[in-house]
This record gives C-alpha cells, structure tokens and sequence, in this order.
C-alpha cells in the first residue's frame, strides 16, 4: 500500500492540478490493512510494444484475496486499478459471454471471467496470453488471422430455394437439436490456442473453434450448401491437421464440444 | 489500429516511459522469461496477415486424395492391423501370405505417420527445402524397408517367426 | 496537450485558456497502414508447450506419436541394414539375432524386451482408442481422462507381462 502513496506523489509533483483519472479508485481503496492478509502472487506475462526490443517479462504482484473478488479477471482488474495501470488485457462483459478475456492461466486457457482464484495462497498463480499466438501487448493476442479464418468457412446460412410460403426457412426441433453445443460458442479462441496442432499449423488449418463453427452450418439443415462446405474443407491442411489430441474439448470454458464437432466433420466427409 | 493509437496516448499521461512496467509501483520483482530461450527448435516467422483483416483466409483446394480419402485409408489400414497384431499372440506366428499382408500394412502405417509428423512439423512456407528432402528421404526408406522385409520374408523365417524366437531366446 | 492540464482551474474558468490543438496532418508522409505491418513483426509469440499445463490428453497424444515413431523408425532402420547387410558383412539373419539375444543376462533381456514393449502396447492400445474416438463414441471429457488413464494402465501392465514371458 506504500506504493500507492509513491504513484500519487509522483502525479502530484509532476501536475498539480491534475488527477488522471483511474486516481480516482484510490480514494475508495484506502489503505486500511485487514486483520488477517490473504495474500496470493499473481505472475503477469508482459511485453510492451514501444520496447520492442526488451524481452517479455513475467512481472508479480501481491494482492490480498480478502479485498478481491472472486475471479481472476477480479485480480486483474484490481492490479490495473491499483498496482499497475500500464498492465493490458482485454475484458468486457465480465460473465463469460463475449470471450475477451480469453487467457492462459495456471497453465489452462479460459476466459478471467468464469475462472475463480485458487484459494490456496501458498502457489503463485501464472497468468499468459492465449498460447502461441502473437502478442499485442502483456494479455493481448491478435486474433486477426483467426477471424480471418471464420471469415473462410462462409459463417452463413447459404440458401437459394425460397420457402414455399414466402415466410422463414423453418426447422423441425429435432433438426434444431443438433445445432444445440455448436450455436453456444463464442469464438473465444481458447480451444484453438490449446490445440498443439494449431501451434504448428495455424496458418492453414482451421483449428478447433472455426471447425465447430463449420459442423454447425454443416449440420444445418436449413443451409443448401452442404456439398460446398465439404468440399472446402477435402484437402490435408483444413481438418486433417487434427489428430484427436482433444485439449479443445478439455479447456472449452463454456463447456462445449470442440473435439466431437471435428470427429462428426470427418465422419461427414468419410462418407 | 486503436492498440497502437491508445499505448502512445498511454505513454503521454503517464510521463515515465521507460520501461513503466519494470520500475513501477507495486510490482514486486519482475523476472526475465525464460520459456522464450535461445534455443527454440524452428521458431514461428515474425507475424505477417495476408490481405486486409476483412479479407478471408485463403480456402486451400479440395484434394480429397490428401483428405477424406486419405484418412479414411489411414483408418482401415489400422483397423486391418488389430487381427494381424492379435493373431501371432494366439496362434503362434503366421502363415507367409497373412506375414506378408501383415509387413505390407505396417510399412503402409508408418509411412503414413512419418508422412504426418513431416506435415505437422514442417511447413512449405517456414522449410521448403528440409521438407521436401524430409519426404524423400522418408519415400526412398520405405523403399529399402518394404524390400528389407520382404528379403527377410522370403530368406529368412519371417517377421513374426523371428520375433516369437527372439522373444522366448 | 500536457500545457493545458498544467493550466489552473481559475484560468481555464476565466476563460483565459486557449486550447490549442495539434495540426492533424503532419510533415510525415509514412504510410500509416504500414505502421500496424511494422508493429507486427516485431510481436513476439506466446509460450505454449513449456507453460500448457501436462493434461493426459495432449501428453497422451504426444507420447502416442513418440511411441510410434520410434517404433517404425526402429523397423525402419532394421529392415534397412537388413537389405544391406550383404555389402557390409553384417549378420542381421534371424538366427544370429537369435543366438546374440539369447546369450544376454535375464536382466538385461527383460529391460531390453519391456523398452520394445511398452511403446508397442502403449501405440497399439492408445491406437484402439483413437479408432473408437474416429466412429464419434467415447468423446466427452470424463470419457476421455479415463480412457486415457486406462490406457497408461493397460499398456504398462501388457507391457510388464509381455517382458516376463
């Protein structure tokens, strides 16, 4: 809590009249120090863009588990509020449904949001960008060549028969079902950045997550265009650089099936 | 665009650039990263994105023969091996014609596999050369093993018989 | 920018402060699109095999490629110097395999037979599992620690049995 004091000393010497505006949580986190600490290490990936030349660094920083909340997106939040704004990472809806936080931490991809911090003060918690992907800065990848990727696979109904009513193209529940597990995702990117075989090969195959997105306009049965997107998809790069290693399916935080998606695609085009 | 725009707007208010992360407050120690070492086996190329980011990326052509075919080849070969593997364990050893079939389906297993691991590990746009002298080499020993084999099939006791000896040698 | 922060509230209110804002073309004639390009390259990568947590399912999968390669590249090399074996005077014949394996110490013959053992069951039994997972069964997460675990179980039991025969 020292080091509070020394960041608005050193904004109050250098601009008197002015309080940057995250200074402003410091007025509500006064440095009352609780009775029994519970403090938990958290290590940072870091890498900042205008040193391009330095190294990525593991940065750590102590915070106490009685005062956070319970995710780590909690955490993280309260070390850019209070320990270190200059830490970057991407974060918005805070309840697992828009997939920014998608990050590695303690070793397994998940979303901050949905992830409780261990308990157990004793061991450090480590926290990366989603893994071999190229980093923006500290928490941030760039995910441009995956949603170029999405882009490929026509994420769209493809259709040229109009209904013979004229109203929308409609759906038994039954074939509604086997949309049920493929229309959840995300596109957080977490099952693609576990996948060794996207590590290798990201460039042409399409990776767990843009898969599932293919079986599930695949297994639409509302689209028209099913012979196309097999087609697509026939060569040995785009599904066949998948060799069933199913860390997709072991990390997928919203529970889906990332690694049966990709068996059914090739029972699909098998037959 | 915006990362960019929004680090230098960063750096401005924050009027101590150099390197905020390692002299800042609250950070306790910050530690060099070792995982990225010197020694990385084939690092990736620096980040290249072809096209604009609303350009999609580029389909590869359909070539079943590299794709649905060849998997679902690769698929019976295995599943035609699980008898062949079990029958030497509870007859013995095999008859020639079901040792040859036997050979025949192992240098096609692990063709196919080396064949895979060369795919996976080495890219035509990152190795183009080491690739393709890695399929080469990989074509001409599966030569030479098939036609080891089937000298060793033909003058010798054959694959399964050698082994039940050696095994209880 | 930091010229006007510094300005003090009275100056500002008096309105005896004058914004001024930078000219928002500059002297740089550099392409802008090029500057993201540029960034770009210098971005480092991630770390990923040295920091994914070991799971039984993509250490699983590596030790099933490992397996099966040193296995083939062992059948590889041996059928190789077998066919050259003339040219060189080597004696790969299975008789004189045979006879040199069988004057080892029991020791040794078990160490030597479980190395060759254990990744065979281990490729064959992880193999099996694999063809299940390619017909759509057996794949959900309880399904896929377990089977995985059993396999490890199956290949090192298989594997010790076969080395006591």
């Amino acid at each position: 809590m020292a080091s509070l004091r020394t960041t608005s000393r050193l904004f109050a010497a250098s601009r008197p009249m002015f309080r940057p505006a995250f200074a402003r949580t410091y007025a509500t986190v006064e440095p009352t120090p609780s009775e029994n600490p519970k403090m938990k290490t958290f290590k940072v990936y870091r890498w900042n863009p205008d040193q391009p030349s330095e190294k990525p660094q593991m940065a750590s920083y102590d915070l106490d588990l009685n005062k956070t909340g319970p995710m780590m997106l909690d955490a993280l939040i309260r070390i850019k509020n209070e320990l270190d704004p200059t830490l970057t990472f991407r974060r918005s809806c805070r309840e697992g449904i828009c997939g920014s936080c998608a990050m590695n931490i303690d070793g397994v991809n998940t979303l901050a949001c949905l992830c409780r911090i261990p308990t157990d003060t004793k061991s450090e918690s480590r926290i990366y960008p989603l893994p071999h992907t190229y980093v923006v800065k500290d928490l941030v990848p760039d995910l441009t060549h995956f949603y170029k990727q999405y882009k490929s696979i026509k994420p769209y109904l493809q259709r040229d028969t109009p209904t013979e009513d004229g109203l929308e193209f409609r759906q038994s529940p039954e074939d509604r079902k086997k949309l049920d597990g493929l229309y959840e995702c995300i596109l957080c990117a977490c099952c693609s950045t576990s996948c060794p075989s996207y590590w290798w090969n990201s460039e042409e195959y399409l990776g767990p997550a843009i898969l599932l997105q293919s079986f599930r306009w695949l297994a639409d049965s509302r689209d028209e265009k099913t012979l196309e997107r097999k087609a697509a998809l026939d060569n040995s790069m785009s599904v066949y650089r998948c060799h069933t290693i199913l860390n997709c399916t072991r990390t997928c935080p919203k529970g889906l099936n990332p690694g049966r998606a990709i068996a059914e695609v090739k029972k699909m085009l098998a037959v | 665009m915006a990362s960019f725009a929004r680090s230098s707007l960063l750096r401005q208010t924050l009027a101590a650039p150099r390197s905020p992360f390692c002299k800042n407050v609250g950070v306790s120690q910050t530690v060099a990263f070792h995982a990225s070492a010197k020694k990385q086996i084939l690092p990736p190329l620096p980040q290249s994105v072809q096209g604009t980011m609303n350009d999609p990326a580029p389909v590869p052509e359909t070539h079943p023969t590299h794709g649905s075919y060849h998997w679902s080849f690769e698929r019976l070969v295995s599943v035609g091996l699980i008898p062949l593997t079990i029958a030497p364990f509870a007859a013995g050893s095999l008859n020639p014609v079901m040792d040859a079939v036997l050979c025949s389906l192992i240098v096609a297993h692990s063709h196919i596999g080396f064949q895979a691991a060369i795919v996976d590990y080495f890219p035509p746009q990152r190795v183009p050369k080491f690739r393709s002298l890695c399929n080469w080499l990989l074509r001409a020993f599966t030569l030479t093993t098939a036609v080891g084999l089937y000298e060793f099939e033909t003058n010798d006791v054959g694959i399964t018989e050698a082994l039940r000896r050696m095994w209880t040698a | 920018m930091r010229s006007t922060m510094m300005r003090s509230p009275i100056a500002v209110g008096l309105g005896q402060n004058i914004q001024k804002r930078q000219v928002t073309s500059s002297p740089n004639t550099e392409d802008p699109n090029q500057i993201l390009v540029q960034q770009r390259l210098r971005r480092p990568v991630a770390p990923h095999l040295s920091i994914y947590k070991p799971q039984i399912t993509w250490i699983g999968s590596s030790l099933h490629r490992i397996t099966g390669c040193a296995l083939s590249g062992s059948l590889y090399l041996w059928a190789t110097a077998y066919l050259a074996s003339p040219a060189f005077g080597w004696h790969l014949e299975s008789a004189t395999m045979v006879a040199s394996f069988g004057a080892l110490p029991v020791a040794a013959k078990v160490l030597l037979k479980s190395t060759l053992a254990l990744p065979f069951t281990y490729h064959s039994i992880n193999g099996i599992r694999h063809l299940v997972w390619d017909t759509g069964r057996a794949l959900t997460n309880p399904a896929i620690i377990k089977t995985g675990w059993a396999v490890v179980g199956l290949s090192v039991a298989s594997a010790v049995g076969l080395a006591l025969i």
